[in-house]
């Protein structure tokens, strides 16, 4: 058998990896990603306040996949006919290189079953001026984008020595992006490093978020148990704005940036202007554009895919209000129409958003989208490397496993300073991830096991895993004990 | 700028000072390392999804 994964992202490696120790060597597993390095993603944060470099957080593919037996295209999928079609009698996709030397050379991989994880395209194009590559701001979406920032941060904080007084803004560029976390770990970082450097007396910091609320993270907020009381995360997420002395926009849409102006709207309507000196902003997510086609070549990328470029699984996608949405909306085997094929990580399309929908007064939505990456992401991969294991081994069309975000947790770590000792960062558990209020009425989440708390001891833990999924990612002996 | 939060003028609850101290207290902090790493432990735990077959059994014996 054949196992084709479009994506070496966090979810696609983890599940080549574990289809390769899981399948026999007759069965051939092969991986397709544009990127020729892997990326530790989480700690591209550090990258971004120049505490660590794109080395320390990417590692070449090629040799980690050639020493474990998998074989490997550098290439962007674009194309999939789940049918075959008039030249192929089994299913393929159509990809093409991306590799130096052999750059737009047409690939034909067939596959007896797909793993779609591709990740997202970062859709900076959504708002003008938004971006490094033809905007006005910064990002650490990428290694990549986090060392420019950083090199642009260190020339920021050189002005500010001389005595300069700068607004740094940090956050989404755009009301329906998701990973608020991420921007929220960037600006504490920044903070942090601010006072390191000595000027942070010379900055103003803004964190501009879609969220409506602080706290929020695009899972709706969480409750944590605190001292007798259930306390809200918007509670102690002002807190620790207020401690940090950073300002906040919150239920904010960003409409345009140029060289020093952001221009916003924010839920109650009103139009606003904010000057800035350097800014983060985190652009909304796509799918990558991919197409396909049925065994007549016909067009059938709607089925597979939502408007957005998510391919759909087996969610409900009927659209309902958010009154009646519920945990068993959420896909729980994340196969698709096609048997054969799965979508995990944020390829897959959620059925709608953790957050409750929002519009602004003038109608643009202004909704933090679904985050569904690091821990969950990789979950899903195991989930759906076992079943494919098992449906191989059965000969069934049937996946085994199955896991529904409204019925997994995640365990999530937020730095806010990068140093042993006087570094912190949060962390926090929520169980489950899409909030389930038939089975927790009150919050829609375990109190027992929904918790949060901010320390050094944090820190460490987030620092312990960057070096522990690194070794993990590389396959290095007894990789498979480190859990996702 | 109406929309924006002065965390200056803010009314969010402060940490004291001994709040602030024990984030960095190095025995409190070991501690605190165990137990995170523990709750962490047990989400990881409950968090690997299940065999289909398991829920449809435990259907039938209930």
């Amino acid at each position: 058998m054949k196992i084709l994964i479009m994506g070496a992202g966090i979810s696609g490696h983890t599940a080549a990896l574990i289809l390769r120790k899981k399948l026999s060597r007759k069965h051939q597993v092969t991986v397709i990603s544009p990127n020729q390095l892997w990326n530790w993603i989480p700690s591209n944060i550090w990258v971004g306040v120049g505490e660590m470099t794109t080395k320390d957080v990417t590692f070449d593919l090629k040799k980690v996949y050639k020493r474990a037996g998998i074989q490997f295209h550098q290439a962007r999928a674009m194309e999939i006919y789940p049918e075959g079609d008039a030249t192929h009698s089994k299913p393929y996709v159509k990809a093409v290189s991306t590799e130096f030397d052999k750059d737009g050379t047409v690939i034909e991989e067939e596959y007896d079953f797909l793993i779609n994880a591709t990740g997202p395209k970062l859709n900076f194009g959504a708002t003008p001026g938004l971006g490094p590559d033809n905007g006005h701001t910064y990002s650490v979406c990428t290694a990549d984008h986090a060392e420019e920032t950083a090199h642009a941060l260190k020339n920021l904080i050189q002005e500010m020595k001389s005595g300069k007084e700068k607004t740094l803004v940090v956050g989404t560029g755009h009301g329906l992006c998701t990973c608020e976390g991420a921007a929220f770990e960037y600006i504490f970082n920044l903070e942090f490093e601010l006072r390191q450097k000595g000027v942070r007396d010379k900055a103003k910091l803004v964190f501009l978020t879609n969220e409506a609320e602080l706290g929020d993270f695009g899972v709706g907020g969480l409750h944590l148990k605190n001292g007798g009381f259930v306390t809200p995360s918007k509670v102690f997420a002002e807190s620790l704005f207020v401690e940090r002395d950073v300002n906040w926009i919150t239920g904010a849409h960003v409409h345009r940036v140029d060289e020093s102006t952001i221009e916003y709207e924010t839920l109650d309507g009103k139009k606003d202007q904010l000057s800035f000196d350097f800014a983060m902003l985190l652009p909304p997510f796509t799918g990558v554009p991919l197409m396909a086609f049925d065994k007549n070549n016909k067009d059938i990328s709607s089925e597979l895919f939502n408007a957005g470029g998510f391919m759909k699984v087996d969610a409900d996608y009927s659209g309902k209000p958010y009154e009646e949405w519920g945990p068993e909306d959420w896909p729980k085997t994340y196969q698709t129409k096609y048997k054969n094929i799965f979508a995990i990580g944020i390829a897959f399309a959620p059925p709608h958003p953790i957050s409750k929908p929002r519009k602004s007064a003038n109608g643009v939505p202004i909704t933090p989208s679904p985050p569904r990456t690091g821990m969950p992401s990789a979950v899903m991969a195991r989930l759906v490397a076992n079943s494919i294991t098992q449906m191989i081994k059965n000969k069934s069309d049937q996946p085994t496993y199955e896991g529904s975000m409204s019925e997994l947790g995640a365990a999530c770590v937020a730095s806010a300073g990068a140093n042993a000792l006087i570094g912190s960062a949060v962390s926090m558990t929520m169980y489950p991830i899409v909030q389930d209020f038939k089975k927790y009425p009150e919050y829609g989440r375990s109190l027992t096991h929904t918790t949060g708390e901010i320390g050094s001891a944090g820190h460490w833990i987030k620092k312990l895993l960057h070096y522990a999924f690194i070794y993990k990612a590389k396959a290095l002996p007894l990789w498979w004990i480190i859990p996702e | 700028m109406s929309s924006l939060n002065d965390a200056k003028k803010y009314p969010a609850p402060r940490p004291t000072k001994g709040t602030l101290f024990l984030r960095s207290f190095l025995p409190w902090q070991l501690l605190r390392f165990l137990i995170i790493n523990l709750r962490m432990t047990v989400m990881i735990k409950k968090s690997h999804g299940r065999k289909v077959s398991d829920q449809h059994k435990g259907k039938v014996n209930w």
